[in-house]
Formats: structure tokens, sequence, C-alpha cells
């Protein structure tokens, strides 16, 4: 037996270290990945596996459907027939009730529970505000040569219209009205998340659902039981990685000053507005949030992204998330529990 | 355990040890191979996706330069193992900007030329699933 214990050691050894390959290469079920870029202006990317590739589709085709609903009833740009969306709250909300599917009655609420809980650094009423910078964003970044900031005597003026109490829900009548005829809503900090939150939480397990880097696993990968793999890109060089972390049943989303921007005179202008400045924030390169639920690590990645350190760390600790910021110097900074999800 | 009363020391290599140091050492080649070896994240082919359907496949291995049509044009540059969008005359130019890949899972996207570059093979399991940013 003593003899034999080296043989049995060095067996396990090799059988360790083999396993883990071997497991994928022979089992049922296959990798398989969904592309489409047809959702909330970005690149969605569905992960999962399947023993055939026609019951993949079928699965990320559903995941689609379903998250194209959201995309509809919340784009604030575009009218669809047949549906009353954000842009018809935004057009005729002002005037009367806008009756609403339940699906926008429920964004708006959490929305407004999130203003609550952030001190308004997530605002859904600062559309008017956001539109200004919108507008300009568009023109700068298509005719560069005209790039020019919105006016700040219009910003401040926009700014007296971003109340969230003239935000009025009807949820017996399943209607929303403008009690000020001039405020209008931008969903822009909180509707993607809170949409892939709601299609991953009665999503197939064992998914990983990626909607404009806003990530969302549905449990462990099905066949080896191991953790995803997210890679947090780094703002100065988008082809590197600043860490590789586990996820298994939480959503991370990324807000940076990358992601939309437009230039004048050689200074970027990003797209994350600061409710108390109307300008964008500058504390940041960017934010990471890791929590379980992906509407809230949307809205908290905006709020985190227009705060100092110590406010923001106040707000994870209210919410019981974690985050990585990303100083203008590019050193990195984390909250006290991020390290425990950090692979590389 | 047995008891054994002859406690003189053995030196001779058994039967036994032989197989066990040639299996510690397959089972440290075998490591090597997995965890050591740089190339395991390296996709082999690009694959054009545009509008949800595929254009076309190319191997990484083969340096070569095309232009992808469409509202759009991109230019595709595959170059010593990674591919990139050297020029495109998109709004944004995001896809220009987000550089260099060459990693399996990994993608370029030109969202208003409905085009998608996206990287596989190489590796049963690409290193990274996801990414966010």
């Amino acid at each position: 037996m003593k003899r034999l214990f080296p043989l049995f050691l060095a067996l396990v050894l090799l059988c360790g270290c083999t396993a883990p390959p071997a497991k994928t290469e022979e089992a049922a079920s296959r990798r398989y990945e969904a592309t489409f870029l047809t959702l909330f202006d970005t690149v969605t990317t569905i992960v999962g596996y399947a023993e055939t590739e026609a019951d993949f589709s079928a699965t990320a085709q559903a995941l689609h459907d379903e998250l194209l609903e959201y995309h509809q009833l919340y784009d604030i740009y575009n009218e669809y027939e047949g549906m009353n969306n954000l842009k018809t709250v935004n057009d005729h909300a002002g005037q009367a009730p806008v009756p609403v599917d339940r699906k926008i009655i429920d964004l708006l609420l959490f929305s407004k529970e999130l203003y609550a809980r952030t001190g308004g650094k997530v605002n859904i009423a600062m559309g008017s505000v956001l539109s200004l910078w919108h507008d300009a964003r568009e023109l700068g970044i298509e005719f560069p040569d005209q790039a020019a900031l919105p006016d700040r005597d219009a910003l401040e003026q926009a700014a007296a219209h971003t109340g969230i109490d003239s935000i009025q829900i009807d949820e017996e009548n399943g209607t929303v009205f403008f009690t000020d005829p001039e405020v209008r809503l931008d969903v822009g900090a909180i509707a993607k998340g809170y949409a892939v939150q709601q299609v991953c939480g009665s999503a197939p397990a064992g998914l990983l659902i990626s909607v404009g880097g806003n990530v969302c696993a549905t449990g462990p990968k099905p066949e080896s039981g191991q953790p995803w793999v997210v890679g947090i890109q780094s703002p100065a060089a988008p082809e590197e990685y600043l860490h590789t972390i586990y996820v298994e049943n939480f959503s991370v989303v990324t807000s940076g000053d990358y992601q939309r921007y437009f230039t004048v005179d050689g200074v970027a202008y990003h797209h994350i507005i600061d409710p108390d400045t109307l300008y964008p924030a500058d504390y940041w390169r960017s934010v990471t949030i890791l929590c379980p639920d992906s509407g809230l690590a949307d809205a908290l990645s905006t709020a985190l992204f227009t705060l100092p350190r110590q406010e923001g760390q106040a707000l994870l600790d209210a919410f019981g998330a974690q985050a990585m910021w990303v100083q203008p110097d590019g050193s990195i900074l984390y909250s006290p529990g991020f390290r425990e999800y950090i692979r590389t | 355990m047995r008891n054994d009363k002859h406690t003189q020391p053995r030196l001779t290599l058994c039967r036994g040890d032989i197989l066990a140091a040639a299996l510690i050492f397959l089972a440290a080649v075998a490591l090597l191979v997995y965890f050591g070896t740089g190339a395991r994240g390296n996709a082999a082919t690009v694959q054009v996706w545009q509008d949800g359907t595929l254009q076309g496949e190319y191997p990484l291995a083969v340096d070569r330069e095309f232009v992808v049509a469409g509202r759009y044009h991109n230019t595709v540059q595959i170059q010593n193992g990674r591919v990139c969008i050297l020029d495109a005359d998109c709004p944004g130019q995001d896809c220009v900007k987000s550089g260099w890949h060459k990693d399996t899972g990994r993608s370029i996207v030109c969202l208003p030329n409905r085009l998608e570059l996206r990287l596989v093979g190489g590796a049963a399991e690409p290193e990274i699933d996801g990414v966010t940013g």
C-alpha cells in the first residue's frame, strides 16, 4: 500500500488537471453565442450552452424578442405602431394622462425610488437638459467642424423643468401625466439595466447576457459549474482589460467617459451629465458596479460616476453593491469587497 | 500498514516508483500545456456578420485587407494574427477606436453599418466570456 501511494497521488494529480478540458470536449452541450445589433442602440450578446444550435437559437431569439419589447416601450426617440411608448408620453403627457403598458409604470416607479435613494443623482425627469446634450453630441459626431457645446442659458432654463414629482403615475388607471408640461423623460441611465434585469430574472439558468456592456449572468456555466469570466475594458485602451472578474449570478455594469462623447476644440465631452452642474461629471474615467440587480447596477454606475468616492461608497453600502473606480490618471480604487471577484 | 521486521533501507527503484515518476512527469506536461501556453485564448478565424447574416470567414493567419460595404464602409485589416477596422466612413468611429483584437469570443462592431467582426475558433472555451466597459 505504501508503495502504491505515490502512484495513486500521481494519478489523482493527473486526473485533476486533465479532466476539465476533457469534460468540455465530451460534453453533450456545446457553447454558442448570439449577437444582436437591434436593441438599445448597442451590441447585445448572449452566450450559453445547448445540445443543438437550433435549441440555443430559440433561447436567444426568445430573449431578444422580450428585450425588443422593452427597447420599443422605453424608446424616447422613435414611435412604434400600436404602442404608447416613452416618446408618446414625452409628446403628450404634458396635456393629458397617457395610458401606458405596465412595463412603463414599473420602470417609472423603480426610477422614482432610485431618485430618492441616490439623492437625485439618477433623475429620469432630466430629459430636457439631456436632449440639449444629445443634440449637441449627435451634431458634433456627424459634423466635427460644427461641434459646439449646448448654450448655458438654455441648459439652465431646461434645468428648471426637471422635478421628479411632476411625473405623476396613476397605477390604478395605468397612466402617466406631467404636471409640468415642460418636463421630459430620459431613462438612458436606467432603462437598459432595468430591462436586462426583467428578462434575466425569468431567463433559463446558465446564460451570460450582455446588452452594451450591461452584463448579467443567470448562474454559472452549466457543464462545468465554473463562473463566467468578464473583462473590464480599459478606458485608455479598449483592446485591453484592467481586470477580469468572476461572475456567477449577478450583474456587472460600467459607466465610462469614453463610451459616448463628442469633441469641441480638442476637449472631449461625454454623455454622463451631473444633475447638479448640468455638465459632464469629471470625477472618474469609469465606474464599474457589481450587484445582483442589473437595473440597480445601471443606476448606481451613473450615480457613482457623478459622486466623489466617499459619497459613492455610502450608496454602495446602502445597496449592498461593490464598485471599482478608475481615476483620471488611470489609477484604480476598489470598494472593500470588490477584490473577492477579481480573477486577474 | 504492514509490520516489516527487515528495516534495511531500500534504494533500488521498483516498477511502481518509475510509474509514479512517469505519471508525475506527464501531469507536469499536461499542466504546462493546459495553463502554460499563451496561445490558448487566440482566435483562428474572423467571421464577418452583417445584418445578422454571415458574409464571410477569414483565417487570422493570412494577412489581408478588405472593405465591407453597406450604409457605410469599413476597411478591415488582418495582420499578424490580429484584426482591426483600420478606417471607416461611419459617424462616431467607435469601430475604429476599438483597436486590434485577437482573442476568441471578442467582437468588433460598427453599429451604423450593422457590422460585427467576430473572433472564433482556436479554443473550446475562450478565456473571456463577456466584456463590460
